[in-house]
């Protein structure tokens, strides 16, 4: 019998992995909602705002940041053996995100960064990796950072439920509506082609092309894509490079073969 | 034998991860160690054969909090390595920014961060039922950090519109005009969080450490100097050299480097107390009055006061904020903020500004393509860890010396942790 069918407020605890904190900090960054949110749930660890330790019981478990060292992976493994519902915020935890970017050759970088030996104060390093890579996350809340609204939304369907689905259209559609015009037809390379929507095309809105923060949509074509850019005089090779920011590890980017 | 040993694991209210480990045997502090055990994501790495515009977004990402900062430190390497000028206006966005930061900064480190453990509180939160009109003061004066931060960059955290040689995009005159009302409407608050921290006891220690920051003449600079002053040797340098004055060097508890100058060899503090100390003089008028009131006045070498400081570039920042505002509303400042155009070419260049937490700096070597070969980037935690050491060990000695017991001093040393404002997700990056 857990806390939230018991109608007690859900117990919840917000991890922090290898990040920015600043998808953490996006969460605060609704200081006029704050309390409502917060007010909501038993919020029983939370080392940024918080010197309350890490509890033994918990229902739901926010994780930000990708996973780069062994410790992290006992962090999680421990988490998803407590917590009802993970949910994973921001492009490092849902995809790896911009630690990734790390990923291939980790260790030769690690060594080049602090030469022969990373010290001990680093952990069990290993390459950077999505949380949903290492254990199984109930809700992802995407983006670099997050939306703090989107944060508060995603919060809502775990403690009531919904219907919901999630977007995987690419963000084009949601750009045209905007009706800004399109970065291709000034031969200036775009991710919005192949990027899962959802955001709105905030970047693109304020004139900075999508860089893709929130990963490569199942709906992308990423072959067109390439089509795409050579049309509008954009190298091909351009977009491929561009695509590693925030999906380096994701398997369907993976040459075939 | 009397034997203490204090070990805080995971401290709490600082960005990123650290441990404390302090052992004090007979009235002696054996050990006294910050351990910065925050993952190591490997930036400097990870950019290089990138291209250098892609540079800023990704370092950008080395922290949430002072990620404009960030950004505009890697423009500015960007701009030297290929020679970029920037207008008048674009240099005035740009200072807003890296302002923004130190509002969003400084209000979530003073009050939710640093206040709780002189309210003897574990959190920000009860302040929202105990004294209510200071918590939604204290998270307004965030708020207001995130709105400017949001008008100029496109979003609280990650800035979208800053790019090479100017900005994207930019807000109507009216909004400007707006923003600026808002400042001046929050800078009684500022000037009473400058009494608040004032009222808070903090134990007088001073520093050993030299203290590092950005100056100008007859200025309090941020992002707009090349020169960086070690404000007790007294002596300045290009922040070209930075390197040959820096010496980062490892040690196994940290993940980051720590730093000492090279030509004393004594560790440093970089932060809103150094600046204090190098510019008190070009403080605005306002914050220069709250910070003789509350007895802040150069040199002060306790470190503990470096909250009071921040509170001190509270009032200051919103002053400078409302004027720039006004006059970005009345087109005073010389050129547009459409990016400039540039040609690509192979150079080198350092980047330097006054990050919310202290100097920080980035190296970039780009190539004749445009792709980066060498990135460096020194933040203001990884100078900082070596002085906090330091500080923490005369800090424990003399509260030892006092016969505290070991729950005051664990409290004391949490507190000048957070007084330093580490930032330990920057300072392994």
């Amino acid at each position: 019998m857990d806390a939230m069918t018991e109608n007690k407020p859900a117990r919840v605890v917000v991890i922090g992995l290898a990040s920015c904190f600043g998808c953490q900090l996006q969460i605060t960054n609704v200081e006029r909602h704050l309390l409502d949110i917060l007010g909501q749930v038993d919020l029983r660890y939370w080392q940024l705002t918080s010197s309350d330790p890490m509890p033994e019981e918990f229902d739901v478990a926010v994780v930000e940041g990708a996973a780069t060292t062994e410790e992290a992976v006992e962090t999680l493994s421990a988490a998803r053996a407590r917590a009802r519902w993970v949910i994973a915020i921001g492009a490092c935890a849902v995809t790896g995100g911009i630690p990734a970017m790390a990923a291939p050759g980790f260790e030769e970088r690690a060594a080049a960064v602090y030469g022969e030996a990373a010290p001990e104060a680093c952990g069990a390093l290993r390459a950077p990796a999505p949380v949903g890579s290492v254990i199984a996350v109930d809700y992802e809340v995407r983006c670099c950072p997050i939306d703090p609204l989107d944060f508060a939304d995603t919060l809502q369907r775990v403690l009531r439920g919904s219907n919901k689905s999630v977007p995987t259209s690419t963000l084009c559609g949601e750009c045209k509506r905007n009706e800004r015009g399109c970065f291709y037809g000034r031969e200036t390379l775009c991710l919005g082609l192949v990027t899962r929507a959802g955001c709105g095309a905030r970047c693109p809105d304020l004139g900075r092309p999508c860089n893709g923060c929130a990963g490569l949509s199942p709906d992308a074509n990423v072959a067109s894509a390439r089509a795409v850019a050579t049309r509008s005089g954009v190298d091909p090779a351009r977009l491929d490079k561009a695509l590693e920011l925030f999906n380096t590890v994701d398997p369907s980017l993976a040459p075939k073969g | 034998m009397a034997r203490t040993a204090i070990s805080i694991d995971h401290i709490a209210r600082i960005e990123g991860h650290g441990n404390v480990r302090l052992v004090i045997e007979d009235g002696q502090v054996l050990t006294c160690q910050m351990e910065v055990v925050e993952p190591a994501r490997l930036f400097e790495s990870m950019v290089v054969g990138r291209p250098f515009d892609e540079v800023p977004y990704v370092a950008s990402r080395i922290c949430g909090i002072c990620s404009s900062s960030h950004v505009v430190t890697d423009l500015r390497a960007i701009e030297a390595a290929l020679d970029v000028r920037v207008t008048d206006r674009t240099a005035a966005l740009r200072e807003l920014l890296v302002y923004g930061s130190f509002l969003q900064n400084h209000a979530t480190h003073l009050f939710v961060f640093s206040a709780p453990d002189f309210l003897g509180h574990r959190s920000v939160f009860p302040l929202a039922d105990e004294n209510p009109a200071l918590f939604d003061k204290a998270l307004g004066m965030k708020a207001l950090g995130n709105e400017l931060c949001t008008a100029v960059g496109g979003r609280s955290v990650h800035p979208i519109t800053a790019v090479v040689g100017g900005f994207t995009s930019e807000i109507t005159p009216a909004e400007y005009r707006a923003l600026a009302d808002k400042m001046d409407a929050m800078a009684d608050f500022a000037v009473e969080a400058v009494d608040l921290f004032d009222g808070f006891e903090v134990p007088a220690i001073e520093t050993a450490g030299d203290m590092l920051a950005m100056v100008a003449p007859g200025r309090y600079p941020v992002c707009d100097s090349d020169a960086a002053r070690f404000v007790r040797a007294g002596y300045d340098f290009n922040c070209a050299q930075v390197e040959e004055e820096v010496e980062e060097y490892p040690v196994g508890h940290s993940a980051a480097f720590l730093a000492r100058a090279r030509r004393t060899g004594s560790p440093y503090m970089t932060a809103a107390l150094a600046r204090v100390n190098a510019s008190w003089d070009a403080l605005s008028q306002r914050a220069r009055y709250a910070a003789a009131k509350a007895g802040l006045r150069p040199p002060e070498l306790n470190p503990l006061m470096n909250n009071l400081a921040q509170a001190v570039e509270l009032v200051d920042v919103l002053d400078r904020c409302a004027a720039l505002c006004r006059r970005l509303a009345d087109d005073a400042f010389e050129g547009s903020s459409a990016p400039a155009a540039f040609e690509v070419r192979a150079g080198e260049g350092v980047g330097f500004t006054e990050a919310p937490r202290g100097a920080l700096f980035h190296r970039l070597a780009i190539d004749r393509e445009g792709r980066v070969i060498r990135a460096n980037i020194l933040t203001p935690t990884a100078q900082n860890v070596a002085n906090l050491e330091a500080d923490m060990r005369l800090l424990a000695e003399k509260l030892v010396g006092e016969g505290r017991s070991e729950a005051a001093i664990r409290l004391e040393v949490e507190k000048l942790v957070r007084a330093y404002d580490p930032c330990l997700s920057c300072s392994v990056h």
